[in-house]
């Protein structure tokens, strides 16, 4: 037998065994990590990092002192000019993958002349003038309220402030502006017109002015969090306006119920649908749609729910009785993915020595599927814990993962009716095709417009709205 | 003069498909978010026992609201009103539009069932009163006794009060405002999706080519027009 290194292209219906293993492997890499988190927090998945404090390393001529926790600036001396500004920026740009950006700043003492502002500038900025003196720096000035945007006049804007109050700086990415507030109430807003990234920035210029500057370690004075509501809900009411086919909803659902074979759900939802005020469009018997949507309905949902109970054993014989073609070739990635499951069923019923034979004489044949490495070792590790469910693969243990062998094998019936050409189609419900196309066409939208923005989070839609 | 789209090929397409993770338990979570804010309360439990996921929202409330809902919908506004009071009387209390417009659509049944006298006293002790309140109410208030004065009613100018529309519109309100006692949102999920998806796909039209989906019943992909 050759020593095949590289993975040649599997055999067409393999393709659907190889979708799922790749889902796993997904899976295993994301859960495997954080198991009481399941979900990464939104911005961790961006990727990016965010300011933490100010910056030490590029500051101007030492005309002001950071304070060692790196949160705090103080302006010692009095000034002589325009251009011995005790001004710091953050550690880092202000993140773009996100709606808002925002941060705080404390004035401690507004000193002698109250000549503090709170601002964004970029990488080029000349680190001894007031943001807002200079082209593509934005400030807004404590000392007459003005707000600057890149010449030495401002613009009226907002109220002054002084020793004691909090005043704050954002970018609202859906609307390209920056806003800033003063103890918790916004002044204004200003349109972005600068390009690339932005760093927080905040200045002292009269002697012994002291301000805190607030990255997100301590709560806000501003209730961002409001704010954020507020400004997706007006984005929401441009999307609300958007006209859709009356129950489209409803045809959707139910395609999904088919596809994955919820056959009893489908039947009450079917004679619900009938007595509803106005009744549901009613879909016709025999159109090729339904016809392919309920295809081995009943079967489908019969090897589901035996799944589901974890009873494999008996799932691989109703198989070979109804689908042979299915578990025929027993080094097929379904045959893997059935097997490590009834091995992962095994310790879950405590049968440790059990498990360990049948791993044995079950896994070696699937060697060559890609994963095998990574996916045999999860599902080993089982073995080292007390308390499997609670360890890094206890994500094995729960029922999405059942659900996961449950879906596979779904696929594969599917896949079995001649009417259906490409193998690839029975991969996805109606449901998931176009849930990646609204998060595929968001990220493409958010990449041509620099970056900047968030994405279309499915969570973020399926939390919103909960209370408490 | 519009500046050159950027054109995505169906292949370059289907890879950043591919690369878009969807949990199978936030599709359930959608699923069954739909069945229980449309009050699909048998399918609801059933699709709880067949796919694990838990509804979020107590199933029992929701055959009362449907309940309520159906009374409205067959015109049995009183029977309607005893049960929301039943189910929580504050819901009529804080709701003085919704109130209102329960006791309007009792009269209009009044009038489409003939007992005009029964709808005058009706319109005069208990609508009237709320009229002098508020304007709008006046208003509606005017217009719906305004169908007896025609001989032909439903080709009257408020013939439209008569028809099935307005008794549906009476059961979402009282839908909705009942959900919304019970801290649920009032309307499904998955409407706003769908929008979300034909609103972005307008805005990236401007920039872009590629392929869209145009019938959200099939999913199914077109190729960019080139």
């Amino acid at each position: 037998m050759s020593e095949a290194t590289s993975q040649s292209e599997p055999p067409a219906k393999d393709l659907i065994g190889s979708y799922f293993l790749d889902l796993w492997l997904y899976t295993s890499k994301t859960l495997a990590l954080k198991p009481e988190t399941e979900l990464k927090s939104e911005f961790e998945e961006e990727g990016e990092e965010s300011p933490t404090a100010l910056d030490t390393l590029n500051s101007s001529g030492g005309f002001s002192v950071v304070g060692p926790d790196k949160l705090s600036l103080l302006y010692p001396n009095a000034n002589l000019h325009g251009h011995d500004v005790g001004v710091v920026q953050a550690n880092r740009p202000a993140p773009l993958k996100r709606l808002l950006y925002y941060f705080e700043m404390y004035v401690k003492s507004a000193g002698a002349k109250g000549q503090i502002s709170i601002g964004f500038t970029t990488s080029a900025f000349k680190l001894r003038r007031q943001p807002g003196w200079e082209a593509n720096s934005y400030g807004y000035h404590g000392d007459d309220g003005l707000l600057y945007r890149g010449h030495g006049k401002g613009d009226p804007f907002g109220p002054t402030y002084t020793t004691g109050d909090t005043v704050g700086g954002g970018i609202n990415y859906a609307t390209q502006e920056f806003f800033f507030t003063k103890n918790g109430v916004v002044v204004g807003s200003v349109y972005k017109d600068v390009k690339g990234p932005v760093f927080p920035t905040v200045a002292v210029h009269s002697q012994n002015e002291e301000v805190t500057v607030n990255f997100g370690k301590d709560p806000f004075i501003f209730d961002l969090k409001a704010y954020e509501a507020e400004q997706r809900d007006k984005q929401q009411s441009k999307i609300d306006n958007v006209h859709i086919p009356q129950d489209a909803s409803y045809g959707i659902i139910r395609s999904y119920l088919q596809h994955y074979g919820y056959e009893e759900t489908l039947k009450l939802l079917d004679i619900a649908g009938k007595s509803t005020v106005p009744p549901v469009s009613v879909v016709p018997e025999n159109s090729l749609n339904e016809k392919d949507g309920t295809y081995a309905l009943n079967q489908r949902k019969t090897l589901r729910q035996l799944i589901k109970s974890g009873k494999i054993d008996e799932t691989f014989s109703t198989l070979g009785n109804w689908y042979p073609q299915i578990v025929q070739d027993g080094t097929s990635t379904t045959c893997f993915l059935l097997h490590c499951q009834k091995f992962i069923e095994l310790v879950r019923d405590g049968k440790l020595e059990e498990a360990i034979m049948y791993g044995r004489s079950e896994f070696d044949k699937f060697k060559k599927l890609s994963g095998f490495d990574d996916l045999v070792k999860d599902c080993a590790a089982l073995l080292a814990y007390e308390q499997p469910s609670k360890s890094s693969v206890g994500y094995l243990l729960q029922e999405s993962q059942r659900e996961l062998v449950a879906d596979a094998v779904n696929t594969m019936i599917l896949s079995t009716n001649p009417n259906v050409k490409d193998a690839n189609l029975c991969v996805h419900s109606c449901l998931e095709r176009l849930i990646r196309q609204v998060t595929a066409c968001f990220l493409e939208k958010r990449s041509l417009n620099g970056d900047q923005g968030e994405a279309f989070q499915l969570s973020r839609i399926l939390n919103s709205g909960k209370k408490g | 003069m519009a500046t050159s789209k950027k054109v995505i090929t169906r292949v370059d397409w289907e890879k950043k498909l591919n690369d878009v993770k969807v949990r199978k338990e936030d599709m359930n979570k959608l699923v069954m978010n739909f069945l229980v804010t449309e009050g699909y309360v048998e399918a609801a439990e059933k699709f709880r026992l067949e796919s694990g996921t838990e509804p979020d929202i107590d199933l029992a409330t929701i055959t009362d609201r449907m309940a309520v809902k159906k009374a409205v919908q067959s015109g049995n506004v009183e029977d309607a009103i005893e049960k929301v009071n039943d189910l929580n009387p504050e819901i009529l209390d804080t709701n003085p539009q919704l109130y209102f417009h329960l006791q309007q659509q009792r009269l209009i049944e009044l009038i489409r069932n003939g007992k005009v006298e029964e709808a005058l006293e009706f319109a005069q002790e208990e609508l009237a009163p709320r009229g002098e309140e508020n304007q709008g109410f006046l208003q509606e208030l005017e217009r719906t006794v305004a169908l007896l004065a025609f001989e032909d009613v439903t080709n009257c100018p408020v013939g439209e009060l008569l028809d099935i529309s307005q008794r549906l519109k009476t059961a979402s309100e009282v839908n909705a405002a009942i959900l919304t006692s019970q801290s649920h949102e009032k309307d499904p999920k998955l409407p706003s999706l769908l929008k979300m998806l034909v609103w972005v796909q307008n805005q990236l039209d401007e920039k872009a080519a590629y392929p869209r989906i145009t019938d959200l019943s099939t999913a199914a992909l077109e190729d960019p027009a080139s």
